[in-house]
Order: structure tokens, then sequence, then C-alpha cells
């Protein structure tokens, strides 16, 4: 295998007795998306700020390019880079003053070029010289993720990229994203509370629970290990409809004429055949397969337990 | 040591000078109104009293001179609280800039900011009340290295205290160094304080730079002794505030900056 770009092993942090990051261990490899899911105090932020250097960790290490982040931390940060929906920027600078400052403390060879370049890619071209306080909250993120880029960062550390955007530049950013994992083969740590976003972001995902690594596996194998699907029928004709599913003892909800149920994957035939046989008549049919979201609410659940 | 990275703190802080009209007030306006204050209650006193013939020029020799300590602490405190304000401390430390880099990006700062105003003072003290300061001739290198150094001490403590407790310090980075200015006698003799402050005042180094610049007002020449302790204490309090901020940084990363943010 090669060389992971991150690898994490055994990171804990504890705040008095309060263990939030509990001895995980993981890695991204080149030019991966890994999504890092948990629910709020689950330790997302507290392990993206031990990445970054700016929090100091308990135990455990942590190793970009192989080498130890501790012992190398200026020489990792030149290739790291960061975006989060809860940070901001000089506010009273303009973006083009943002964008240089950052550029010289990554020391960027060809800054303007880049700058530009980045401008132009998110839609800030015609902002340059507006202040960071008068962007809206679409802007100020697009110029955040802006920012990040600025370094050619080989691995990208991004906290709710896309949070506050419009779907449209949502789209464009996760576009953007991706293209820079397939050309550049940048790395990403990914998180988000969007689970179609991480869905069709990231190749692998780590949920987080209590501080600890509760599951670790691409989206769709975790998708996969839940077998019910929800089947949604229009009947109009309600009275045969409700009969037939007592009689056959299958959970259900309905709404007048609109009617869902949760079954296996695997029944969903016999029971299209049953309701042939049975001569009831569905007007519009729909079947859901489970989703990140379901698995990850079930698998919440189970962990609370 | 990068300078690359050194000259785009440097700029960052620099163009919150030019953004923020506060930092003008500092830099200008703040020195402007103590410069006509004492000026015209300096010339008040000189014409109640035969006593005090030097008295305009002692105190507003002062107050420029006190301005000198004051820009260099707020150099430091509050170029610091911008990046609180700003929720850009986790950007700039979350990049390859080390916390060296940082303390020298603001002494750098801190002293185009004193010269600026320090320049600025001793012309209007000039114009309005026709007080030379320049007659303390190349003693005026040493008296504004040795004040400005007393404001990064300063400044570094609270620095410190401010990165270590958060936001709810912020207000020290204007009460103090007001704290220091009677023990810094920076308008009368350290003789007229009481006995027990004259003590403190022997360890405060800018009570040296003030005793000389009378020294100088009257007599005409000053004994270098004075500049020289001024200058060892200095250079202590310096290494030891340092030290004390880069402690309390590594305390508040075990914290984490995120949360100052």
């Amino acid at each position: 295998m090669l060389q992971p770009v991150l690898e994490v092993k055994n990171l804990t942090k504890k705040f008095g007795n309060f263990t939030a990051v509990d001895n995980i261990s993981f890695f991204i490899k080149e030019g991966e998306i890994l999504g890092l899911l948990g629910p709020n105090g689950a330790g997302k932020t507290t392990t993206i700020q031990m990445l970054l250097g700016v929090m100091e960790q308990a135990a455990g290490e942590i190793y970009y390019f192989g080498k130890s982040f501790t012992k190398h931390r200026e020489e990792a940060l030149k290739q790291i880079n960061y975006s989060s929906t809860y940070i901001s920027l000089p506010w009273r600078f303009n973006v083009l003053e943002i964008l240089d400052i950052f550029a010289g403390l990554y020391e960027i060879p060809d800054r303007t070029k880049r700058i530009r370049k980045l401008l132009q890619e998110f839609e800030l071209e015609h902002l340059v010289h507006k202040p960071f306080y008068a962007l809206s909250a679409g802007e100020k993120t697009r110029l955040l993720i802006t920012k990040a880029f600025l370094n050619y960062p080989k691995i990208i550390l991004l906290d709710e990229p896309t949070a506050s955007l419009d779907p449209e530049i949502a789209v464009k950013v996760r576009e953007f994203l991706k293209k820079e994992k397939q050309e550049y083969k940048v790395s990403m740590l990914f998180t988000s509370h969007n689970m179609s976003e991480v869905e069709e972001m990231c190749d692998r995902v780590i949920i987080l629970h209590h501080g600890r690594i509760i599951d670790e596996n691409t989206p769709e194998n975790l998708a996969k290990t839940i077998s019910e699907c929800q089947v949604e029928l229009v009947i109009s004709d309600t009275k045969r409809a409700i009969a037939f599913l007592e009689e056959k003892e299958l959970p259900y909800e309905n709404n007048r004429s609109h009617f869902k149920l949760t079954i296996d994957e695997k029944n969903i035939t016999d029971l299209l055949m049953l309701l042939a046989q049975e001569k009831i008549n569905y007007q519009e049919i729909s079947i859901n397969k489970p989703e990140l979201e379901d698995y990850f609410i079930k698998r919440l659940e189970e962990a609370n337990q | 040591m990068n300078k690359s990275i050194i000259i785009a703190m440097v700029k960052r802080y620099l163009l919150v000078m030019r953004h923020d009209l506060n930092n003008i007030g500092e830099v200008f306006y703040e020195p402007a109104m103590q410069i006509f204050i004492w000026g015209l209650a300096s010339l008040y006193i000189k014409n109640a009293t035969s006593q005090l013939p030097h008295i305009v020029v002692i105190l507003l020799s002062g107050v420029v001179f006190w301005m000198i300590a004051a820009n260099g602490q707020y150099s430091i405190t509050v170029n610091f609280l911008y990046e609180l304000w700003d929720r850009n401390l986790v950007n700039i430390f979350a990049s390859p800039l080390r916390i060296r880099e940082w303390i020298i990006s603001v002494m750098i700062v801190g002293s185009i900011r004193m010269l600026a105003s320090l320049i600025f003072s001793i012309i209007l003290a000039l114009f309005l009340y026709h007080t030379n300061l320049f007659q303390y001739g190349l003693l005026l290198i040493p008296f504004v290295a040795s004040l400005l150094m007393t404001g990064w001490v300063i400044g570094f403590i609270v620095a410190g205290i401010i990165i270590r407790f958060g936001h709810t310090w912020q207000s020290l980075a204007w009460t103090a160094l007001p704290i220091f200015a009677p023990f810094s006698a920076v308008f009368f003799p350290v003789s007229t304080l009481p006995l027990w402050a004259q003590k403190v005042a022997a360890f405060v180094p800018s009570s040296y730079v003030f005793e000389g610049m009378r020294e100088i007002i009257f007599t005409n020449h000053m004994s270098f002794d004075k500049l020289l302790i001024s200058f060892a204490l200095n250079t202590i309090y310096l290494v030891l505030s340092i030290l004390f901020f880069v402690f309390m940084f590594r305390q508040s990363k075990k914290l984490g900056l995120g949360r100052l943010v």
C-alpha cells in the first residue's frame, strides 16, 4: 500500500475527566476523501483541531506524509489547508488583501496568478475590493474555500464546507473539490451533516460517537447493511388495501390512499405479486433504498442504547 | 525564522492600522490630545510660578515618551486581540507561522507604529509649544528603545493572559500600562513617591529613563548608569515576558485555540 497522506494512531484528547477523543486511529490515502461523521459533541472538531496543530493531543501520534506532525509541523502545514464554516477572516480587509496575506503566509511562488485562478474558479472576481464583512454568507464561505486552496494543498480539512451555500454554488464547490481530487490527487477530510453530500463526495467514512470510531467503511457498504427498504404505494381502494396488509401482517403507515411499508428488499417482488393476485391496483409506486443517513441514524440509536 | 512569513504578518497588522480608525486614534489622536492638555497645563504652571522653569519640556517629554511604551504595548496586545475579534486565530496558527515569527512581526509593527506616533508628537510639540524634544540629541535613541521594550514587556504579559483566559481579560490591553505610570515617575521625580513606591520604582525600567530625561534638562548631562540599569532590567523582563507568553500559548493549545474564536 502507498504511504498514507495522513495517518492517525491512537489519538486521544482529554479535558479533565472528560475524554473528547478516545484512542482513534485512521488514515487517508492520496486522492481519497474521508468523511468524518458524528453527532454534535462526537469529537469531530476536536480531532480537526489536533490535525491542524492548534490543539495538543493527550496521547497518540499524527503523521503527515509519513513524518511525525509534532516534529515536522511547519513542513506539514505548508502542504495542508483548512476551511470551516465556524471560522472567519480579517473582517475589514477586502478579498484581495486577505488572499494576499495568506499567500504570503504559505509562501505561494506565483501568488497573483494563483489568486486570480481561484477567484475565477469560485466566481469571486467581481468582489476583490469588497471588505469581508460586506460579503454574503455564501461569498464568505467561498472565500474561505479559496483561501484553503491557495497553497496547492496535498490534503485539505473541510469542516462543513458547503453549509451556508445556496444549492447552485454548493454543486459548483463539490464539482471543484472532485476535480481537485481527480486532477491533483488532493486528499480531503470532510465533515458535513448533509448525508447525501457525504455519500456523493466521500470514498470512505468514519463515524465518531463519544470520541470513538464506531464504524468505518464506504458509504455504500454502510448503507447496504440495512436490508429494509421503504415502499410507498398510492392505492385508491384503501379498504381492500388495509384488509390485505393486515391479513398478511405487514407493518404499514397510511395517509388516505398513500401507504408506506418498510420491508426487506428481497420480499418486494413477493409483495407486488401478491397485490397483483389480489387484484389490488396501485396508481403509483416508489421504492426507497436505504441510504447513509438511515444507517447513520440507526447506528447512533444502537450506540446510544 | 522565515522572512516571507514575517513580512506577511507585518503587512497584515499594518493593514489593520489602515482599516481601523481606532488605530489611527491611538497613534495620532491620543498623543495629540495629551500634548494639547499637558502643554496648556504646563504653560499655566510656568506662568503661575517661577520655581519650575522647565515644566513645559518636562511634562511634554513625559507625555510623548510615555506614548512610546503605550504604542509598543498596544501593538502586541491589540494586534493579538484583532485575531480573536476577526476569528482568524486558527487560520494563522494552522498555517506554517511559528510563534517566534508572530512575536517578531508584532515587535516590528510596534516599532513602526511607535516611530509614526513619536515623529508626529515631536513635531506637534515643536509647533504648538516651541518645545524641541530633539534637544536630547543621540540619547533619544536609547530612551526610545528602552521605553519601547517596557511596552513590549507589558504587551507580552497581557497577550499571554488573554490567550490563556480569553476575551474576558481583554480590557487589560488598555488598563495594564497605566498601573506602571506612577512608578515610572513620568512627570515627577522618583523622590516624590512614598518610600514603598520608590522601592517598586527601582524595579521599573522606565523610571530610570524619565529620571535620566529630567537630569539632562536640569544639568545638561546624564549618568549612563541609569540607562544601563534600565536596559538590563528591560532585557531580563523582555526575555521573561516572552517566555511567559510562549508558556501561556502552549497552555492554551492544550485547550485548543479554536475555543477562542
